[in-house]
């Protein structure tokens, strides 16, 4: 009985803690709560508002002096897109094969990283995250230029191997699987690092356990390494999954959603519908519809790879 | 004491982050007369013709100085925009009312639309010259600015596309090149069957005879397209007609240029501008011999990229006409709140848009002149290629002027990407462009 008594007794302050309203907690803490202003600030006029503001205009026809409300309109008009279907199949794929590979990756990489000395881990933890720090833009016009077909790298290598140069970037079948490949290639530079820090807060007691038990190498990774990552990999794989539905600037600058629209993702038709056709609403309104879709894939992420299970 | 310190520290921090927040205010005085009004004006322009610094804005930013001097208390300000960024740049300042006060844009759809006229995004210039100043440009070149019986901006240039021919690789081939710059299809065929060869006599073609590039917004293309007798849209632009047999058969002939005549590289018909035309104009590459391009094009080849060069026509087709698809430039005003200043933008752009401006940038920069003063000053006495392509001008046909042409052009383009890939016919590919066109013609 004793351990249930200490459990009820440790229950009590929690219980108090919670009773304490917010405001008081702001009161008591006004100060932290005074610098915390400004970013709340620059949060609310640059993320709420407009996420708001996205939400109102997916109901209305937008016109430059003043919006007309159209009800589910954009709605309707999203679901009967075949456009939207087409940039939605893309996507999907780019996810379904990206993530995995960039999360599964990361993990072997921070794995073959962490019984490496002090130096050499340093080393090879800035390594792999110098990608992650190099925009995008760059990265993709250096692709590009490995993917041209006329001297591009790729093509180069196949010649010495007497094949035909691939119209990589050109050929709606080679086109999506060229911009997926890449994403792949690209070190998941924020996944090591933080599976590297994670592994490092793993205690040793339990590999010492485990060797006592006779566990050879593999087995402590697979029992021990892989099983206590799992909130960082639920956090990757959230992350990434939610990046990678966003997928926007290798399209823009590598394919432009071509040829045809083999490469045409959500965030790319979105900006087009936005920025080039100038339809806000409706542009909103795809918007509304992409975050639905990434939160339902996030809450199935959650409930699949939840610690607690 | 500490907590007060606190408070004022982080309401300082506070203020500063909303001041940084928000811009400066222009210092406005409104007044009837526009001539006392005093103010920025903003002008966007593109890179045009450079100096002997490689500054490609010095034209404009001279024009600035001139007006700032002789215009006491208006200041203009320059933004320089790439052009290939200027649409989508406008397109998100439009959406934020932040539109500058002149820019080079047309109203055909690709920066301004029909839709942001109705809107009231661009002010009429109606009231800019009198009908005996407007009877001084071509009437052509106004009418790319008028709709619904206003005319929404003032013409500076006009553009062809043209068939650029390089005349070393002409005379490598001992090919002459087509007389008086006309052919049939049949001729130009022959030309680039020839003019495609292996150099190094290691098997594989070297130099080809032909490319051009397909991609939304371009239509370098497109006047092959339309040379047996084929167009996009129907006259009363209700019916797409690009699956019609006289436009599917020039489109299928052009892509088979390269997937049956291999008298194109691979990769023709794929969507990379600068690589085309590095193909032809640069020296280091040289590894196509003809290929269309707007007279921008001629320009570079005189200057930068110092090409041996003619100017010749599309090749006829069924229709036995030459075809060629023209452009307009020109400068629009944006909405202003303020009579005074609306007064002061009309000004400077008279003030760089005169006959002696047109001139200039018709010698420099490779634009036909929109003011029949302009072209009766014969600018292109001493440049055959542009006065080559200035006798095209009667050849042009305009691309229809939808207020949804832009989706339009993309709905064709994208196709047209999978004919020239070999990945569906022209008329499997047009089928499919009139689903989608269809529905924006509704």
């Amino acid at each position: 009985m004793k351990p249930v008594q200490q459990v009820t007794n440790a229950a009590k302050p929690v219980d108090l803690a919670r009773k304490t309203s917010v405001w008081t907690q702001i009161k008591k803490n006004y100060a932290a709560y005074l610098f915390l202003l400004p970013k709340l600030i620059l949060f609310v006029a640059f993320i709420m508002i407009p996420v708001v503001w996205a939400f109102v205009s997916s109901f209305q026809e937008y016109k430059i002096f003043g919006s007309e409300w159209v009800g589910f309109e954009n709605y309707v008009k999203v679901f009967q897109s075949s456009a939207f279907y087409d940039a939605l199949k893309n996507t999907f794929l780019f996810t379904v094969v990206t993530v995995p590979f960039n999360v599964i990756s990361a993990l072997i990489i921070a794995s073959l990283i962490h019984p490496l000395g002090k130096w050499s881990q340093s080393f090879f933890r800035g390594a792999f995250y110098l990608p992650t720090v190099t925009s995008m833009v760059i990265v993709a016009m250096v692709w590009r230029w490995m993917y041209n077909q006329d001297f591009g790298l790729f093509n180069y290598v196949l010649g010495l191997f007497g094949m035909d140069p691939v119209n990589w970037l050109g050929q709606s079948s080679t086109a999506l699987w060229s911009l997926i490949i890449m994403q792949c290639l690209i070190p998941f530079g924020v996944g090591i690092i933080l599976y590297l820090a994670a592994m490092g807060s793993i205690s040793h007691s339990l590999y010492e356990a485990a060797t006592i038990d006779g566990a050879n190498g593999f087995q402590k990774w697979l029992r021990i390494t892989i099983p206590l990552l799992k909130p960082t990999t639920l956090y990757l794989v959230l992350l990434s999954t939610i990046g990678s539905f966003q997928v926007f600037t290798q399209i823009i600058m590598m394919t432009g959603g071509g040829p045809g629209s083999a490469t045409e993702t959500l965030v790319h038709l979105i900006y087009k519908t936005g920025f080039r056709d100038f339809e806000f609403g409706y542009a909103s309104a795809q918007s509304i519809v992409l975050f639905a879709i990434i939160l339902i894939f996030s809450i199935i992420q959650f409930r699949v790879l939840r610690y607690d299970d | 004491m500490k907590k007060m310190l606190s408070l004022v520290l982080a309401a300082g921090l506070s203020v500063g982050t909303l001041a940084a927040c928000s811009g400066d205010k222009e210092a406005s005085k409104e007044t009837d007369s526009g001539k006392d009004w005093t103010g920025t004006i903003t002008v966007w322009d593109g890179p045009r013709w450079p100096d002997d610094k490689d500054n490609k804005f010095h034209w404009m930013e001279a024009k600035i100085k001139e007006f700032e001097a002789e215009h006491k208390g208006v200041k203009v300000e320059l933004v320089q925009v790439p052009w290939a960024e200027l649409p989508n740049k406008l397109g998100v300042s439009i959406a934020g009312k932040s539109w500058p006060d002149i820019a080079p844009v047309d109203i055909s759809g690709s920066a301004v639309s029909i839709d942001q006229i109705d809107q009231g995004v661009l002010e009429s210039v109606d009231d800019l010259y009198t009908k005996e100043e407007l009877k001084d440009f071509y009437p052509n070149a106004l009418d790319a600015y008028k709709y619904d019986g206003k005319l929404y901006g003032i013409p500076n240039s006009m553009t062809v596309h043209t068939m650029l021919l390089n005349l070393d690789l002409f005379k490598e081939r001992n090919v002459e090149p087509p007389k008086n710059g006309e052919w049939t299809w049949d001729e130009f065929l022959d030309t680039a069957e020839k003019l495609t060869f292996d150099r190094d006599g290691d098997g594989k073609t070297d130099v080809y005879g032909f490319s051009t590039y397909i991609l939304p917004g371009y239509y370098e293309a497109w006047p092959f397209f339309y040379i047996d007798g084929g167009s996009p849209l129907s006259k009363d632009m209700k019916k797409f007609t690009f699956n019609d047999p006289k436009a599917v058969d020039a489109i299928q002939r052009l892509a088979d240029l390269k997937l049956k005549d291999k008298v194109s590289p691979e990769s023709s018909g794929g969507a990379d501008v600068g690589g085309t035309f590095q193909a032809w104009a640069n020296a280091q590459q040289r590894t196509v011999a003809m290929q269309p391009w707007a007279t921008w094009a001629i320009g570079a080849a005189q200057g930068k990229y110092p090409t041996n060069f003619a100017v010749a026509n599309y090749p006829t087709g069924k229709s036995g006409k030459p075809v060629t698809i023209g452009g307009v430039g020109g400068w629009t005003m944006f909405h202003q709140e303020d009579a005074g200043k609306k007064m002061m933008v009309g000004e400077f752009m008279k003030f760089i848009n005169t006959t002696d401006e047109q001139f200039e940038m018709a010698t420099k920069y490779g634009t036909f002149p929109a003011r029949i003063s302009t072209a009766d000053k014969d600018p292109y006495k001493d440049n055959p290629q542009m006065a080559r392509a200035q006798e095209m001008s009667s050849q042009v046909v305009m691309l229809p002027r939808h207020p949804e042409w832009k989706k339009i052009d993309e709905a064709i383009q994208t196709e047209l990407q999978l004919v020239f890939n070999g990945e569906k016919t022209a008329k499997q590919a047009m089928d499919e462009a009139q689903k989608k066109v269809d529905e924006l013609l509704k």
